[in-house]
């Protein structure tokens, strides 16, 4: 080059990208699912966006509390900003993007999918817990019905391998969808389960020498899509189908869960956490979990009349007759004392504070319950009982003092108190020294769910029923009311505590006009401030789930097949 | 129903049909308005171009569970015609509060037995029936049982049942006799 | 008739010219009671021998076909629709299967249909057998009976050995059949239509030219075509008033096309003409069995789609998609699209018809039977009001109301 030439004049910059297109929903995206427009906040993934218009797309490895993993690659779609198609988890929508979900290319994917999901899976339909909610099988009907191709054998790994004290692994039906790893590490904060090896080999375990030993071991249960990981305590019992579901709230501790009682017959198979995004997410612990045994156990069926020996069966309508006339002969004395457990309903108590105050004229009532526990970092609560707020409200707008519980035990053991009312067996001392206690009184008059040397020293039983067996509604630590579904009628002779109070007024020549538990909100709860905003019949969920992804087909009256009414149970040692 | 029947009727009384439409086999359904059943079905037999003289059968359908319950009885009617080689299929909305149709024995002697049956399980009435009773319940029998309300499992015995736990009464009967 | 009238003699009556006192009577015919098929309970006001009003009380024999149906899945339906029309299960149960079918748009194999055909004309057979024997039994003729049910018996040997039981078959599955035909079977099946054959010759021989049973059937239980029309007649009752109208050559169906057969007519619509109309068709099924059976293809006899259709125990057993497949079908049962359809058979009483109302679900939500005793039997009382009580007996038989189709 000669210095005598130009410098060529610059070439002009390469045209830059296309500008963003305006927002069609100022501050929202707006796309279009299947040729159906649909405004979402920025952000939002494409499962969530499709389902607002109904489009379900199919994800095993998504979950809307955890993080995206995107490695099931189940839920890609065809999008109209790439030539390959997106997972639909991953993928924010964009403004004017294209969704679309069922085209020929999507369904050969989501075919294929499953077909290599199903390539090592065991052919564990018949002894798989999970067979009825199992992810696998629903989409494979409706998105895989072809049958194998596979020519040799399937990989083989640990089966049955016990993880924990809730938890056994079966590593061959596991997908790697990774969801049991990430709830460990990011929900419940105790990452003690991860993923070793790669390819074929990869599985899911524990540390070596470790446990999934986590009060939240049984969500991993809950969200596994498959029949990996299942509870040792349900395993075996039932048959997910034969289930039916009702909505209710757990009564282990004072945060009150919500969950579904699994239910078949009159006996009660497991708790399954709901979804409650003011209280527990999509989550519950363990030791919630376990307390639905207290429905089945030992449960006090048939009034007694009668302490010790003198026991002997009577009907409901004598044994309210003895304990009322026994009871209303002290009423309005210092040495007749009224006991009420925490966690009863609020139905209970307040027909129970109703004759606490108005019929046996007692000051004060005591607080009885379960005894206090450690909380731990994300549900469980120290004070393990359901509706300790409801009942100090309660307590509050009807005008009655609440007392210790060790008041009482002091108070009978020095002979200040003669008779005690209690509603509710739970004693938050210890068991065998205030049965030694209580056996000093004169008249014990106990109404309790479960039978138990308490129950040996009273002079009346009057079996209750338990909070699945009614309507109600308990409040939380937080102040939250909730409401309860009935899920059978009350088994045996027992009756809700609620009327078993209205049974003594009638004994007594009172009328209440207490037909079921919303006649007992009606009447009492507007003397309650707290409770007489909370409405009762419009707050209740429905009263049966679902379930399942395809729900098992109810019968016309709501039952499954082979639905058995109320009868003998059919598996015997619950 | 035939689409021709359909567009004479639609034709001749422009009033009569609420809707129409095609199912999933391909036949076309009219939807016609309870006021007009009467001349509608009179037309369909007496219309020398439509013939629809065979009265097949009348039944109804509780719409309790499906995704839009309301009105809540759909009740069917099926004719036949010879002459045209075509089924006619209509179908009268009727609502829970009043549940009541007039009653097309009048015009086919055929309708008499179904509307019964239709009385009898549905608890819809029919104005203008010769003698609307129970058709295959006894007359002490309470309640319409197809109806989507009426348990599977409620059992209206005339006589008491003795009460043994260990029979097994069928699926949906109560363990307590 | 006489109103009634003062007994004793008048002056210059002798006895046996006094006037006998009348007055109606109330006479219950059945429930239980041989002539009553399938109990009927016949409430007859009879003005000495005629007949004023004939009320029929059905409901002895209802079971709640249709609110257990809506509780199971459509496969359990299968065992409830044998149990209608009882003596002709396999029609039952292929025209559910057919509505079902159309209600999800499937088209079921040739072998399939043509096995459909075979068996829905044999048992169609036997169906008019039963009948004719019954008319035969009742009017005196035992031993007409007993060679029809001979013969009835074949077909029910060679439906046993096709389905595996006599009566309630269950046969068939949405999408085809569950099983194929026997080894051998289809040379039985010939052996035994030419004995049945020949044991039809001898039932006709006996009653057909026969002076009482001529006398009583010929002008008894006499029905114009537009009554019948009117209250719904189908099948052999109507095309015995004349009305050509059999749903095979209507609206065919299967392989009902590709088949030679004639649709016999009747001219009064009476007990006789409901008689020569069933032996005739026999004759013709006879003809149709044949020909399928020449004319059969080899071939799957059900589809191969595993969402309509289990998979083969090997696959179930073998594989986890056979097994997943095998306990979604079973349990919550085929998801039917959500529709209705309207669609009907020629079963051997008439046009049997369903309408079938499907929510989306496993389970029916609706399956009402257009069964077509039921229409006849309401028209029994036209047919005899005005007639002597004989002449009940034999239109109760003719008109062949089978009481589990009626009851439902």
């Amino acid at each position: 080059m000669s210095e005598k030439e130009q410098p060529k004049p610059a070439a002009a910059p390469p045209p830059g990208p296309p500008p963003k297109p305006q927002p069609k929903n100022p501050g929202f995206v707006t796309a279009t699912v299947d040729g159906r427009e649909v405004v979402v906040k920025p952000g939002t993934n494409m499962i969530e966006a499709a389902k607002t218009v109904g489009s379900e797309i199919p994800y095993y490895c998504y979950h809307p509390r955890l993080t995206i993993a995107a490695n099931c690659r189940m839920c890609l779609v065809e999008v109209s900003n790439a030539p390959k198609l997106q997972p639909a988890c991953q993928t924010p929508l964009s403004e004017g993007l294209v969704v679309k979900t069922a085209t020929a290319r999507v369904k050969e994917q989501q075919r294929a999918v499953m077909e290599f999901l199903l390539l090592n899976h065991p052919v564990d339909c018949s002894i798989c817990d999970q067979a009825g909610e199992c992810k696998l099988q629903d989409y494979y009907m409706r998105y895989d019905h072809k049958p194998s191709r596979l020519e040799g054998s399937k990989i083989l790994k640990s089966k049955r391998k016990v993880l924990g004290p809730q938890v056994v692994l079966d590593q061959e039906r596991c997908i790697l969808c990774t969801r049991c790893v990430r709830f460990m590490q990011e929900v419940a904060k105790e990452p003690q389960l991860g993923l070793f090896g790669r390819g074929s080999n990869e599985r899911i375990d524990t540390f070596p020498g470790a446990a999934l030993d986590s009060n939240y071991s049984g969500n991993t249960v809950d969200i596994c899509p498959v029949g990996a990981l299942l509870n040792r305590d349900f395993r075996f019992r039932a048959r997910a189908w034969f289930l039916s579901s009702a909505p209710s709230v757990c009564t282990g501790c004072s945060r009150n869960c919500s969950t579904f009682v699994d239910f078949y017959g009159q006996d009660v198979y497991r708790y399954r956490p709901r979804e409650n995004e003011a209280i527990n997410k999509s989550w519950m612990c363990d030791h919630g979990r376990l307390t639905y045994k207290e429905l089945n156990r030992d449960r006090a069926l048939q009034p007694l009349a009668g302490r010790g020996p003198d026991a002997r069966d009577v009907a409901k309508a004598e044994a309210a007759k003895v304990a009322a006339t026994k009871l209303s002969a002290l009423a309005g004395t210092p040495g007749l004392a009224v006991a009420i457990s925490p966690n009863c309903t609020n139905e209970n108590i307040m027909a129970a504070m109703s004759f606490a105050k108005d019929v046996l004229k007692v000051p004060h009532v005591h607080v009885s319950g379960r005894p206090t526990g450690a909380a731990d970092h994300l549900l469980l609560t120290a004070d393990r009982n359901a509706n300790r707020k409801g009942l100090e409200w309660i307590a509050a707008g009807f005008g009655l003092q609440v007392k210790p519980f060790d008041e009482l035990s002091r108070g009978i053991d020095g002979g200040a108190v003669k008779a005690l009312w209690a509603v509710g067996g739970d004693v938050p001392e210890d068991l065998g020294a205030f049965t030694q206690i209580a056996s000093r009184l004169e008249l014990f008059v106990l109404q309790a769910q479960n039978e138990s040397r308490l129950g040996a020293v009273a002079d009346v039983l009057l079996p209750a029923s338990s909070h699945v067996e009614d309507e109600g509604s308990v409040a939380n630590q937080d102040g939250i009311v909730q409401r309860l579904r009935q899920a059978f009628p009350p088994k045996g002779e027992s009756q809700p505590h609620w009327k078993w109070v209205s049974d003594l007024h009638a004994a007594l020549g009172i009328t209440t006009t207490w037909a079921s538990a919303r006649e007992v909100w009606r009447a009492l709860s507007n003397r309650v401030p707290e409770l007489a905003s909370f409405e009762w019949d419009t707050k209740a969920p429905p009263a049966r789930e679902a379930r399942g992804l395809k729900p098992i087909p109810a019968a016309a009256d709501g039952r499954p097949p082979g639905y058995r009414e109320y009868g003998a149970p059919r598996v015997r040692g619950i | 129903m035939s689409v021709f029947a359909l567009d004479r009727i639609a034709q001749k009384f422009p009033d009569a049909l609420a809707h129409r439409y095609t199912d999933r086999g391909g036949g076309a359904w009219g939807v016609v308005k309870p006021g007009a059943l009467r001349e509608v079905m009179s037309q369909l037999k007496n219309d020398p171009e439509l013939e629809f003289k065979l009265f097949l059968s009348a039944d109804a359908v509780d719409r309790l569970q499906l995704p839009d319950p309301a009105p809540r009885f759909e009740v069917v009617y099926l004719l036949r015609s010879l002459k045209r080689g075509e089924v006619a299929q209509l179908k009268v909305r009727v609502p829970e509060e009043a549940p009541e149709l007039p009653s097309v024995t009048p015009i086919f002697q055929g309708a008499n037995w179904w509307e019964r049956f239709i009385w009898d399980f549905y608890g819809i009435r029919f104005a203008g029936h010769p003698d609307l009773r129970r058709i295959l319940l006894y007359e002490e029998f309470k309640g319409h049982p197809l109806r989507k309300d009426y348990r599977l499992r409620d059992r209206q015995p005339l006589v008491p049942e003795r009460p043994l736990r260990d029979i097994f009464r069928g699926p949906g009967t109560s363990g307590a006799a | 008739m006489a109103e009634p009238v003062d007994a004793a003699p008048q002056a210059g009556e002798s006895e046996l010219e006094a006037h006998l006192e009348t007055k109606r009577m109330i006479v219950n015919l059945g429930p239980s009671h041989p002539a009553m098929h399938g109990t009927v309970r016949m409430r007859v006001e009879l003005e000495g021998e005629t007949i004023v009003r004939a009320d029929p009380e059905i409901g002895f024999l209802h079971r709640g076909f249709q609110k257990s149906c809506e509780n199971v899945t459509w496969t359990q339906c299968l065992p409830y629709t044998d149990r209608l029309n009882y003596v002709s299960a396999l029609m039952n149960n292929f025209g559910f299967l057919n509505a079902v079918e159309k209600l999800i748009g499937l088209e079921i194999p040739e072998r399939a249909k043509f096995i459909r055909v075979i068996g829905s004309e044999l048992h169609r057979m036997a169906d008019h057998l039963t009948c004719v024997g019954a008319v035969a039994l009742e009017l005196g003729g035992f031993s007409a009976f007993l060679y029809a049910i001979e013969a009835r018996e074949l077909l029910v040997d060679r439906v046993t050995e096709l389905t595996g039981a006599r009566l309630t078959t269950t046969f068939g599955r949405v999408g085809g059949l569950n099983r194929d035909l026997p080894d051998g079977w289809v040379d039985k099946v010939l052996k035994s239509l030419d004995k049945i054959a020949l044991l039809r010759d001898e039932v006709d021989a006996l009653l057909t030219k026969n002076r009482i049973f001529v006398d009583r059937m010929k002008g008894t239980g006499v029905i114009a075509a537009e009554d019948a029309l009117d209250y719904g007649f189908t099948g052999p009752c109507l095309r015995a008033c004349g009305v050509n109208y059999d749903v095979r050559k209507a609206h065919p169906y299967w392989i009902y096309p590709a088949l030679d057969f004639d649709v016999p007519l009747g001219r009064n619509g009476d007990n006789f003409d409901r008689y020569i109309v069933r032996i005739e068709e026999l004759k013709q099924c006879d003809r149709m069995v044949r020909q399928a059976l020449s004319l059969l293809p080899p071939g799957p006899v059900i589809l191969d789609d595993w969402r309509i259709v289990l998979p083969p125990k090997p696959e179930v057993y073998g594989t986890i998609e056979g097994v997943m497949a095998h306990f979604k079908l079973i349990m919550e049962g085929i998801q039917v699209p959500a529709g209705e359809v309207y669609d009907c058979t020629e079963a051997a009483n008439g046009e049997l018809g369903w309408y079938l109302v499907s929510d989306g679900g496993g389970r029916p939500y609706k399956v009402h039977v257009r069964s077509p005793g039921f229409a006849i039997l309401a028209g029994v009382p036209r047919m005899i009001e005005g007639r002597m009580l004989a002449d009940l007996i034999p239109t109760f038989d003719t008109i062949n109301m089978i009481g589990g189709e009626v009851e439902q």
